[in-house]
């Protein structure tokens, strides 16, 4: 927004061309806003939009990338409820990063150069992967995108599917419609209503809503075409290199908990009696973990005691202890059959 | 406009006010440039209109020229305009015939045609637009899909898709040069006829004229006349589909906007004078011709300026397509936003493109408004 | 509307106006007919058939069952409150009655003095503010991104109406007065807004505003709608008191100068009171109007009434039954506008009488 930021961010990149930037202390004007404010914006959505940023029976917002932005907020202000969480359409998540409105977006965000380009944006290292895909009924008897021809497809509108929907088809040459709607909910409920032939959405999201919200989920399924493999990442706003470390470091350390087997539960005891150097650097028993990041040195240990290691978020919100049981499937560990591994933490 | 005068009758206190209040306005427009050019600047996006030759890469529901994935920006907002004009055109036509055929029941002298009419116009004029179209779209996606589409003698289909309903085979360039002839019939008529049914009865006999000779004329060879929907695969093809979304907006539109312009209606006839029509009467005119040749001319000049406000309401309220996926300028504007990260450039757009409609409309209106005022009696 | 009033002839009436001639009565009885018809389909499906209780949820699905009310009685907190923590509805039920008592009262008579409607509205306002964001008043804090349905609606219309109020007038003066570049300055934006959609200008408060204004002069994205929405208010509000002003013969302002009053004392004594007599039924109607708009604001991604219906058959087991909850919704606006309509009406016509 804001002169303010912009008058920051100018100064820090002089600084740092003329070689005094080499202070350890990070000056975020992000985190010093949010600070001062005492709150971390976070995206939300329009609706829900299962496992992933949903709301419940009781008006609360959950899902993994809820419990993402609560992780941030405590690595920031030690208290998971202390972020405000701004409902948003797909389309307008970036314009709303862009005005100040939100602080970050963490929400099933694609990773495209577009965005990093054109909509002046930065994206963390990603947490998340999945492509697009196309869902139909079965009676349509269609096993491959390809047969989609004279065929309708409903998508969000704003969204990355929207545009790898649009190339996939044309590159087979299948001649269709595209109908696409500000609302998640609009979407499935065209779909559901038979408005659309297919629903194409990104792949997780859709084994979530076949999980648990379509009572016929027998007559539907999923084409094996996979229109692209995505990398989801939180967005940030272009010119605040240490925001964006901020960021990176939260999901380097959820993942890396789950990799050094720290968990909420046993993470008090992991304090007292660190079994190696890494987790007692991740968990604050030796400083410098916070200092670096502009943080108290103890975030990383309280963000693992208020929510878990990303193994617990995803069991929590996706996995078996939801109502989805999402196999981990990509979203695993290197060493257990999955592409997420982490920075180093020296 | 202002003159030297004017300042000299001012007190220094009046002309401290205004230059205060002239700076002020410029203080802002300075400070909005300023900051924007801070904010953009920060955020590293390159204003300007050069991304209007980029392409977009994605698609939407309707569109009344070929479209594609590969159109640039400066296309794609073209057809979004073209939407929104097509639609509110449409809906005005047929909200004001309806609105008239309300009104004139709700005057009626019969008790069955005033009690269906009020409960209309309190129904539809009593709830917001938005909800209606919403709901209305809801109805029809849950129509059956194309393959058990209700079908009226095989020849139009309602299915969840929309309506399919037959259509001349010619390329769609014709079709577009035949409505552009039509309304130019149509503007000369009403200019050089003498009275409004002579206008009415020369573009009606014209464009059918028009429309048989087309026909006949320049469909391509090998084809029939008039092509039929025929369902292939997932859908119809032939005929012209109006997509659901595209009805959901006109009939949504029409029924809203007819409750607002039956009850302008009511309001031009209820003030024609009483004697007037028991003079009619009294000739032993029937009560159409006295609807028709007295009380509705009286009428009109009453009706004109705030129908022109009903016009200009309908057009603009084609913004809310956006709720149901259809692809009206703002809903493209909207989208591009997001995509290209160009946002004042496309808001100018967007605005741009609404003070020309409604100066268009406002105009018409006028020239409407000075014609039948020229006539005669009262104004 | 209303079938002949039971005067005496009123039976006599009635067949004049029902069976004058036999074409009338065709028609009369034809649409007695359809009315008949109707009114039977919506109440065997709305009533005779319906489900009522969330615990039938599973007799909805049944061949013969009628409309499933289940939806509304498990999801009405939802469609009413939003996002509202679960715990604090008492709160936003009481606020929006305070709201809706706000606009009752401003109906009496004994309020319409330029002091008491003022003070009314203030207070009203800000017992519904100070319920809501519970803070000053040491209960839980809820903030404006947790407001939502129903109690949200009427938020948005109250401080439109409030701040688009002044606003409206400051304008219809600007318009009026003899200086140029006042006159100027309130034209121009008053033809500009009231060009656009609404939509419009409210998107563009939400999505371009902020980049227009530094920093220390954002503020929530809610406060930037409603300022948008007030401005639009204001600007056709304006239209409608330079239509009162209009009214006002010119000897009143030399009665003012007469009597030994300044401008803004004969303004504020003599000239606004008759100016807001003469506006008042174009008032409503614009009150009205802007109570039906502010559904629009779901579209830039406020949790209002349509949206929170729309989460409400969002879930697995209720999508089937969106016509109900849209019926609802629509009930609920209905009620509202038609009665501050009907009042209106109610308004126009007794101040035609005073006028004879």
């Amino acid at each position: 927004m804001t002169m303010k930021r912009g008058w920051i961010a100018a100064a820090v990149a002089a600084a740092s061309l003329s070689g005094i930037g080499t202070s350890a202390v990070a000056e975020s004007a992000t985190l010093k806003t949010v600070q001062e404010r005492g709150t971390l914006l976070c995206s939300g959505h329009n609706g829900s939009y299962f496992g992933f940023v949903e709301v419940n029976d009781k008006n609360e917002w959950k899902g993994l990338d809820i419990d993402l932005c609560r992780a941030l907020t405590v690595a920031i202000l030690g208290d998971p409820d202390k972020n405000q969480i701004v409902p948003l359409s797909w389309a307008q998540r970036f314009p709303a990063l862009q005005s100040g409105d939100v602080d970050v977006v963490i929400k099933a965000t694609g990773w495209t150069m577009g965005r990093d380009t054109e909509l002046g944006l930065q994206f963390s290292i990603p947490y998340f992967f999945g492509g697009a895909q196309l869902m139909v009924r079965k009676e349509l008897g269609i096993s491959s995108a390809s047969e989609l021809g004279g065929g309708t497809v409903c998508v969000a509108a704003g969204t990355t599917i929207e545009r790898i929907v649009a190339d996939h088809l044309k590159a087979e040459n299948v001649e269709h419609t595209m109908v696409s709607f500000e609302k998640t909910a609009e979407v499935i409920g065209a779909y559901k209503a038979g408005r659309c032939d297919a629903y194409a959405a990104w792949g997780p999201s859709i084994a979530v809503l076949l999980a648990n919200q379509f009572e016929d989920a027998d007559s539907h399924v999923i084409l094996e075409d996979k229109l692209s493999a995505e990398p989801i990442a939180a967005a940030m706003r272009q010119g605040d290199e240490d925001w964006v470390d901020i960021v990176n470091w939260m999901l380097a350390a959820l993942i890396k908990a789950e990799e050094l087997g720290v968990t909420s539960s046993n993470v008090d005891e992991m304090t007292a009696n660190p079994p190696n150097p890494t987790v007692a650097r991740l968990l604050g028993v030796d400083a410098g973990m916070g200092e670096r990041l502009g943080l108290r040195d103890t975030w990383a240990r309280e963000m693992i005691t208020a929510m878990g290691n990303f193994a617990e978020i995803y069991d929590r919100n996706l996995g078996e202890g939801s109502p989805y049981k999402l196999e981990r499937g990509l979203n695993n560990l290197w060493s257990n059959g999955g592409v997420l591994y982490t920075p180093i933490l020296d | 406009m202002l003159s030297w005068r004017d300042f000299r009758r001012m007190t220094a206190q009046e002309i401290a006010v205004q230059i205060g209040l002239v700076l002020l306005v410029l203080l802002v427009v300075f400070g909005a440039i300023r900051s924007a050019q801070v904010n953009l600047a920060a955020l590293g996006i390159t204003s300007g209109f050069s991304f209007l030759d980029r392409s977009t890469g994605w698609s939407y529901s309707f569109s009344l020229l070929e479209r594609s994935i590969d159109d640039p920006y400066a296309r794609t907002l073209l057809i979004g305009f073209l939407n929104t004009i097509f639609v509110g055109l449409i809906s005005i036509v047929l909200a004001t015939i309806l609105g008239f055929v309300i009104g004139t029941m709700r005057d009626s002298k019969n008790l069955g045609l005033q009690v269906i009419s009020s409960i209309y116009v309190q129904i539809f004029r009593n709830i917001p637009l938005i909800l209606q179209v919403v709901f209305l779209y809801a109805l029809l996606i849950h129509f059956p899909g194309p393959r058990q589409a209700h079908s009226v003698a095989d020849a139009i289909f309602m299915s969840n898709r929309g309506i399919m309903v037959p259509n001349l085979s010619l390329p769609l360039n014709f079709v577009a040069g035949l409505v552009l002839g039509s309304v130019l019939l149509g503007i000369g008529a009403v200019r050089y006829a003498g009275s409004a049914k002579r206008a009415l009865a020369i573009w009606l006999a014209g464009s059918v004229a028009l429309i048989v000779a087309a026909v006949l004329l320049l469909t391509p060879d090998g084809q029939a006349l008039v092509s039929y929907p025929e369902l292939k695969g997932l859908r119809f093809e032939g005929g012209l589909t109006l997509s659901v979304e595209v009805v959901a907006m006109i009939v949504g539109i029409v029924l809203y906007g007819a409750a607002y312009i039956g009850e302008v209606v009511r309001g031009g006839l209820a003030e024609v004078p009483k004697g007037l029509r028991e003079a009619g009467e009294s000739l032993g005119l029937g009560s159409f011709a006295v609807w028709w040749t007295i009380r509705m001319p009286m009428a009109l000049r009453s009706i004109i300026p705030p129908l022109g406000n009903q016009w200009i309401f309908i057009m603009k309220a084609t913004t809310v397509g956006v709720a149901i996926g259809f692809s009206d300028l703002f809903y493209i504007v909207s989208t591009s936003i997001t995509q290209s990260g160009q946002t004042l450039e496309l808001i100018a757009i967007l605005m741009g493109a609404f003070l020309l409609v409604n100066f268009a409309l406002a105009q018409a209106v006028n020239w409407l408004n000075a014609r039948l005022a020229l006539k005669g009696y009262g104004a | 509307m209303s079938a002949a009033p039971p005067t005496i002839g009123g039976l006599e009436r009635l067949k004049r106006r029902a069976f004058h001639k036999p074409l009338d009565g065709l028609v009369t009885l034809f649409v007695a007919a359809l009315l008949a018809w109707l009114a039977w389909q919506a109440i065997d499906w709305g009533l005779l058939r319906a489900v009522w209780r969330a615990e039938d949820a599973a007799l909805c699905r049944e061949a013969n069952a009628g409309a499933c009310w289940s939806i509304i009685d498990a999801r009405h907190r939802l469609i009413l409150f939003g996002l509202y923590p679960f715990d604090e509805h008492w709160r936003s039920t009481s606020a929006a009655v305070a709201i809706i008592a706000t606009v009752i009262l401003s109906c009496i008579p004994w309020f319409w003095t330029a002091r008491r409607l003022i003070s009314l509205w203030i207070a009203g306002f800000a017992t519904y503010y100070l319920l809501m964001e519970g803070s000053p008043l040491g209960l839980e804090q809820v903030t404006t991104d947790k407001w939502g349905g129903l109690s949200l609606v009427l938020f948005l219309f109250s401080s439109v109406v409030l701040l688009g109020m002044p606003m409206g007038l400051g304008l219809a003066l600007m318009r009026r007065s003899r200086l140029p570049m006042l006159r100027w300055v309130a034209s121009l934006l008053i033809d500009f807004i009231r060009s656009l959609p609404l939509l419009t200008t409210l998107f563009t408060a939400a999505v371009v505003v902020p980049i227009l204004l530094p920093d220390w002069l954002q503020g929530d994205k809610i406060w930037r709608i409603i300022i948008a929405f007030s401005l639009f208010f204001a600007c056709y509000q304006a239209e409608v008191f330079r239509g009162g002003f209009q009214a006002i013969p010119n000897g009143q302002y030399e009665a003012g100068k007469a009597l030994g009053l300044g401008k803004w004392q004969s303004l504020g004594l003599i000239i606004l009171p008759q100016v807001f007599r003469h506006a008042l039924p174009a008032t409503i109607n614009m009150v009205v109007v802007t109570f039906k708009e502010t559904a629009v604001v779901i579209i830039i991604g406020l949790f209002d009434l349509l949206a929170s219906a729309q989460a409400a058959f969002g879930t697995g087991d209720w999508v089937a039954y969106y016509m109900e909850t849209y019926i609802f919704v629509a009930l609920i606006y209905w009620a509202f506008i038609t009665s501050l309509g009907r009042y209106g009406e109610f308004l126009k016509d007794r101040m035609k009488q005073d006028d004879h």
